[in-house]
């Protein structure tokens, strides 16, 4: 046996294939054309403009605006705050920023709050009623703001709310509905109900089973349901725009379109305007950087199927 | 309040029989499903209505306030489908209602068939990732900033003309002459909403198994073929998802156009690169001429009408068997 084993031919040499670095089969990258390859670069191009932009735009707003003009391509001598110092005290873009931060703070935890139960509800029980009432918040994604612009600002003048944040909020909250219900009825639908009954099996309540089990399940989910709503209220215009008058109550939004409508009458200050670009950019990008996973999982969750 | 009481006690006494119930199908639940539907009014109550009243409301609202004369104050006259008509016969609205068809329409085509390239480039290709949550950020940036810096980038002496200059371009376009400026924002729309698209199709595009692939690569298909027969039919219901949502989301096109080139002298875009939003908003909140809130919710009622025809004519032309893989 042991001469058997010993007489045993070598193991033939392993046949030498290029490493499979991108991870995908070798069949699937056969060709090589050249529409492809400029294609590729072009992808790379349409990459390098953007973040190039984004720089550019950042290093723009250290510099004043005559440097600018002259020569769009500078770099800024020195990274002196100026510019953000004069938007954020002389333009006000401090009150707006606060006014941003709180409204779409409060507006996303609260429409994810109160949307989280109802898509629950929505996706657990299955009955005629609730195919309705899910077809109800359905609908409302399809119904452009500007349809409901006049009458909610005929209806919250009625109540005066109208150039307050706290209306403000009411209507992002309400506007939110749909899409938030939507996606989170899509996500509860996509988590294992074992937990749940587990549950249920050691005498918890149906309520006591949703928030101690399919919330923390959900975690997920509703993380990105809350993102979605940050960006989309953070940028909104259109409903700040008609709702709010008063400079103090401004948005962001709202603080840059009256920054530029000022310009025409006191002369373009491109320098403020880049610092006010970026602190309509920058927290996006934070929150992208930071959590962007969950956006772009988010949406394809909802739109996906 | 006799049954709640017995269905609590069904519950924590329910340990015992359950074993026995677990062999239906679904029993489990059934403790749990009736407890749960108590729960409609506190759990979807809420939601209900802040929806209900902040925007079915205002939206039935919307229906009865395109049907009268109202100046947002005083006394509403009931005038029929007259709003309708005036909304039609006046050329500012047929212009704006244009340039959302435009927008619809061409922006939609030259998006999707953009997206659709940079998918099939995107697939196989090295660093995609990098890529895809590159072209994706733009989608996260308020359309104003995009207005703004395109008032920067083609302004008489700015970007575009420095870069042109050298290149023997002595009388540049004026690029944000009020004719010029509706062409500038669908190229400017197109170059920031493709990522957005293209990230969605690819989600649909990741979801076909590589195998389909191998198979396409030994049966020797050319690469339009396995376009054809295999990319396309596998993500068809993506691009019917992205076909809707651009529909909805063209129709609300408002930021971008209202600052775009910052040359909005008195506050208001010129009227060439009005769209039906710009439309209903500075009908209705100008303060320039009497508000006419009819015609300005009649001008917003037609978009959504214009969006609902659209949506169900795409899912019925969409629609295919779905394909299960």
């Amino acid at each position: 046996m042991t001469t058997l084993t010993k007489q045993k031919p070598p193991a033939p040499a392993p046949l030498r294939r290029p490493a499979n670095r991108r991870g995908t089969s070798p069949a699937m990258r056969a060709e090589h054309s050249i529409a492809r390859s400029i294609g590729v670069v072009l992808l790379w191009a349409v990459v390098a403009i953007s973040i190039g932009m984004l720089v550019w735009m950042l290093l723009q707003a250290f510099r004043d605006t005559r440097a600018i003009l002259s020569n769009p391509w500078g770099m800024p001598e020195s990274f002196d705050m100026v510019n953000f110092v004069r938007a954020w005290t002389a333009s006000d873009f401090a009150t707006a920023t606060v006014n941003s931060v709180v409204t779409t703070g409060v507006s996303s935890f609260l429409t994810v709050a109160l949307a989280a139960p109802a898509a629950y509800y929505l996706s657990r029980v299955e009955s005629r009623l609730t195919g309705a009432l899910s077809m109800y918040f359905i609908l409302g994604l399809g119904i452009p703001a500007q349809v409901i612009l006049i009458p909610l600002f005929v209806m919250l003048n009625e109540a005066h709310l109208t150039d307050s944040l706290f209306g403000l909020n009411l209507v992002y909250i309400g506007v939110s509905m749909p899409f938030t219900v939507f996606l989170l009825t899509a996500f509860f639908r996509s988590l294992p109900l074992e937990m749940e009954e587990a549950a249920a099996l050691d005498g918890a309540s149906a309520l006591r089973t949703f928030v101690q089990i399919t919330l923390p399940l959900a975690k997920g989910g509703i993380l990105t349901a809350f993102v979605l709503q940050v960006v989309s209220h953070w940028n909104e215009t259109l409903l700040a725009l008609t709702l709010i008058q008063s400079t103090e109550k401004y948005t962001l939004p709202i603080a840059l379109i009256s920054f530029v409508q000022q310009q025409t009458y006191s002369g373009a200050d491109w320098g403020g305007l880049f610092a006010g670009l970026c602190i309509v950019v920058l927290p996006m990008l934070i929150v992208y950087v930071w959590l962007g996973r969950h956006l772009t999982e988010g949406l394809t969750l909802g739109m996906g199927k | 309040m006799s049954a709640a009481t017995t269905t609590r006690r069904t519950a924590s006494s329910g340990t015992e029989r359950r074993p026995k119930e677990a062999g239906r199908p679904q029993a489990g639940g059934s403790t749990m499903d009736r407890q749960r539907r108590k729960l409609l009014v506190p759990f979807v109550g809420p939601a209900f209505i802040f929806y209900t009243a902040l925007f079915i409301i205002p939206a039935i609202g919307a229906a009865w306030i395109s049907l009268h004369k109202w100046a947002g104050s005083g006394p509403m006259t009931f005038v029929g489908i007259e709003n309708y008509l005036r909304v039609f016969r006046d050329p500012l609205f047929l212009k704006s209602f244009g340039n959302t068809l435009l927008l619809l329409f061409v922006v939609g085509a030259a998006i999707f068939i953009l997206a659709f390239a940079m998918t099939l480039v995107l697939r196989d290709m090295a660093g995609k990732k990098i890529v895809r949550s590159v072209i994706f950020f733009p989608h996260l940036i308020n359309a104003l900033v995009f207005g703004v810096l395109a008032g920067f980038i083609f302004n008489p002496g700015g970007i575009v003309n420095t870069l042109l200059a050298p290149l023997g371009v002595q009388n540049p376009p004026a690029w944000l002459a009020q004719d010029n400026i509706f062409p500038l924002i669908m190229a400017t729309l197109v170059a920031t909403t493709t990522g957005y698209f293209t990230t969605i199709l690819m989600a649909g595009v990741d979801r076909i198994p590589p195998y389909y692939y191998e198979d396409c690569a030994l049966a020797g298909a050319t690469p339009f073929q396995r376009l054809r027969y295999v990319i396309l039919p596998l993500t068809w219901d993506v691009f019917g998802t992205c076909a809707v949502l651009w529909t909805i989301s063209s129709i609300k096109i408002f930021e971008i156009i209202w600052v775009f080139g910052g040359s909005s002298g008195a506050g208001i875009p010129p009227t060439q690169s009005w769209t039906t939003a710009v439309y209903t908003y500075v009908t209705a909140f100008s303060g320039q001429s009497t508000p006419a809130y009819g015609a300005a919710t009649a001008s917003a009622i037609i978009s959504l009408a214009l969006v609902s025809v659209l949506v169900v004519v795409l899912r019925r032309a969409m629609r295919r068997d779905a394909v299960e893989f």
